[in-house]
């Protein structure tokens, strides 16, 4: 699928400290795509720079190959980490109030208010001011602000931080239906295994340089050959340390996980397993986002 | 999917959205529900209960030195009867006795002979006092007397009577060279500063505010900080001119159910020139507040910053109200009238004591209007720069450093 938004060569420094250092990657549409990298390497940053909200030595921001202007952001839809609500202002009106800044007509406004809060399970509190919310529903209404005027990208900066198991399934289902409606969603996350089931793609940077991209599926077999194998009583996995070729990355309740060299045969290490013990399990598995993530950040 | 701009018009009624949440908002608060009713109270209390404790009138005492005619005397009750004033006559048995008494206070004013009516302080020709009045109608009276008198009542010297001048009213002390404002124009200016203080403040913190929680970060995704900057300003300034509409309408319609003459002495155009100054007092201030806001996260933070422009306010306060209690227009105060920190509160007192022309008063406008151009310009520049910075206060000095390139919203 085309990619729609465009980010090149984005360079920002602060204070001598460079936050993005010629960042570029692009996000297709209807894609729900994970932005990663480790505290401080520049995600915010590039999310702000997508909505004018940063100043940048150089790069360009460009949506359907043309350059981010306050047009287009109009028809963008923003999560901040840092929640930005009135804590004062009532849910609806506060919802209802982003909308028309998007460029809804009042009732169009009130009309999508209502639908958004509906499906976001917060029509009851629709009167409550946001600081009489729990923080679950603060997220949520922050989420309808965000998608109250049908935005063509979402961008949501941690948006599942702190939530509950039903505050993110009902995260989930919302994104999952807006990117099937060609809605193009970009978001961080720390929560690499929500990462992994919920985005199709993944941009993983560091000190502000782009460090690996890819759909998750590519990413995934991509690396190292992976084994998971168990050995009944077996609770160290000494018996695969002194295998050539062979680097035990994890133990897991008497599950050894190993990464193999391209030169090793999986049967040897079977042959091995075998001679050390009675094998429960032996499967050859995909290497997971989160060592995708440790892989290219270490 | 919408996959169309928003429309033009939407564009230009941004700065007007952002003014209407601020004013639904604001009015909605009880800290101004509470402000506009304690206003309106006092106000109405200020002008209602002078003129109902001015039915316990003081009664005036008119010495009597020497002989005082019966018609005269009869004259002078039914003036001062028909003009709803007691009074009563005291006989002195000369005059040193009459002018201690006077300088005492026991006596209100004094008749000399029937040739001279005495008081304590020569009068003004400003000053409507019940004794002022008073003394005037028993001159005209002694007058009229005498006119008669030197007549011998024949009708052709009826016609003199009518011509009759008063008698000269002296002093025992020199008239004070003072003028005063009246009430409701130092009222006014009460309220222009009060107004000032409390919607300056609200744009300050507000502003502050809108950075601490992060709202300004959603809102700058789709709106220019000029935009949100205007309508901000424009929210709060129409809640200012609503509240002080209120209260002028609170002011005179009591004044008319209770009959009080308390807003007799303005004039409409020191009242005018007060609405006008309100107007340019807040949009000066107002652009310098909101840029200290930006620059804040803290309410520590804003009073800080608060500080450096609420002096010039006091100061100029502080000077009108004194020029307005002495009536005296000092050369600080005419100064202070040309500069725009000050002439919000300098310019409307000048007017009152009738000591500017209407040039003057244009220049003023002038040099107010052109300062808050570049007032504005100076504040937005700053707001756009530092409403975004996060983490610590930012200084001055840092916003001007390097203007950085691309993406950037303003």
């Amino acid at each position: 699928m085309d990619a729609i938004l465009q980010i090149a060569g984005l360079v920002r420094r602060f204070s001598g400290v460079t936050a993005l250092d010629e960042l570029s990657f692009a996000v297709p549409a209807g894609q729900i795509v994970g932005f990663l990298g480790p505290n401080g390497a520049g995600k915010t940053t590039t999310m702000r720079a997508i909505f004018g909200l940063t100043e940048l030595e150089a790069g360009r921001v460009s949506w359907r190959a043309q350059p981010v202007g306050p047009a287009h952001r109009r028809r963008f839809g923003y999560m901040p980490e840092e929640r930005g609500l009135y804590p004062s202002m009532a849910v609806a009106d506060q919802v209802s109030y982003l909308g028309r800044l998007h460029g809804l007509s009042r009732s169009a406004a009130a009309e999508a208010c209502d639908r958004w809060l509906t499906r976001l399970d917060l029509a009851d509190r629709a009167t409550d001011k946001i600081e009489a919310l729990s923080h679950g529903n603060q997220q949520r209404a922050q989420l309808a602000a965000a998608l109250v005027h049908d935005p063509e990208l979402l961008v949501l900066d941690e948006p599942l931080s702190g939530l509950d198991p039903a505050g993110i399934d009902a995260i989930i289902d919302v994104l999952r239906e807006r990117a099937a409606a060609g809605c193009c969603v970009l978001l961080s996350s720390h929560q690499l295994d929500l990462v992994e089931d919920l985005c199709e793609s993944v941009v993983i940077i560091d000190h502000g340089r782009l460090v690996s991209a890819g759909s998750v599926d590519e990413l995934e077999t991509s690396g190292a050959r992976r084994l998971v194998v168990r050995l009944a009583g077996d609770r160290d996995g000494v018996w695969a340390r002194s295998l050539p070729g062979v680097t035990v990355s994890e133990l897991d309740r008497g599950s050894v996980r190993l990464l193999l060299d391209d030169d090793v045969d999986p049967q040897a290490v079977l042959a091995a397993a075998t001679s050390a013990g009675p094998v429960t399990h032996f499967e050859l598995v995909r290497r997971r986002l989160s060592e995708v993530f440790r892989e290219a950040t270490a | 999917m919408r996959t169309t701009a928003a429309q033009p018009a939407v564009k230009l009624g941004t700065a007007g959205l952002v003014a209407g949440r601020e004013i639904r908002e604001r009015i909605r608060g009880r800290a101004f529900r509470i402000a506009t009713l304690i206003g309106v109270v006092a106000i109405i209390a200020a002008i209602v209960i002078p003129t109902f404790t001015s039915g316990s009138k003081h009664v005036q005492r008119i010495g009597v030195i020497g002989v005082l005619s019966p018609s005269v005397r009869a004259q002078i009750s039914g003036a001062a009867r028909s003009a709803g004033t007691p009074f009563q006559f005291v006989v002195r048995p000369n005059r040193s006795v009459a002018d201690e008494d006077l300088l005492a206070g026991s006596l209100d004013l004094a008749v000399v002979d029937s040739a001279t009516v005495l008081l304590h302080k020569s009068i003004g020709t400003g000053d409507t006092s019940t004794t002022a009045r008073l003394a005037r109608t028993v001159a005209q009276i002694l007058g009229t007397d005498r006119a008669a008198y030197a007549a011998g009542l024949t009708p052709a010297q009826v016609g003199a009577l009518a011509a009759a001048r008063p008698v000269p009213i002296r002093g025992l002390a020199p008239a004070s060279n003072h003028k005063s404002v009246g009430g409701a124009p130092i009222t006014g200016l009460i309220l222009v500063f009060i107004l000032l203080s409390q919607y300056l403040g609200w744009t300050l913190v507000g502003v502050m505010q809108e950075k601490a929680n992060r709202v300004v970060e959603v809102l700058l995704a789709t709106v220019r900080p000029l935009q949100l900057l205007v309508g901000k300003l424009l929210g709060i300034g129409a809640v200012v001119f609503a509240q002080a509409a209120v209260f002028t309408a609170a002011a005179l319609i009591a004044a008319e159910i209770a009959g009080s003459n308390v807003l007799r002495s303005a004039s409409p155009a020191a009242i005018l020139s007060q609405l006008v100054w309100l107007v340019l007092g807040y949009a000066f201030y107002s652009w310098l507040y909101a840029a200290a806001g930006s620059m804040a996260e803290r309410q520590d933070q804003v009073q800080t910053l608060a500080i450096p422009l609420t002096i010039p306010m006091v100061f100029g306060y502080v000077v009108a109200i004194s020029a307005a209690g002495s009536g005296q227009a000092s050369t600080l105060l005419r100064v202070l009238a040309y500069l725009p920190p000050t002439a919000p509160f300098a310019a409307p007192i000048l007017v009152a004591l009738s000591a500017m022309t209407w040039w003057q008063f244009v220049l003023s406008i002038a040099i107010s209007v052109g300062s808050t151009l570049a007032v504005a310009r100076l504040a937005a520049a700053v707001y756009r720069r530092a409403i975004l910075r996060t983490g610590r206060r930012v200084r001055f000095r840092e916003l001007f450093r390097s203007e950085k390139v691309a993406a950037h919203n303003g």
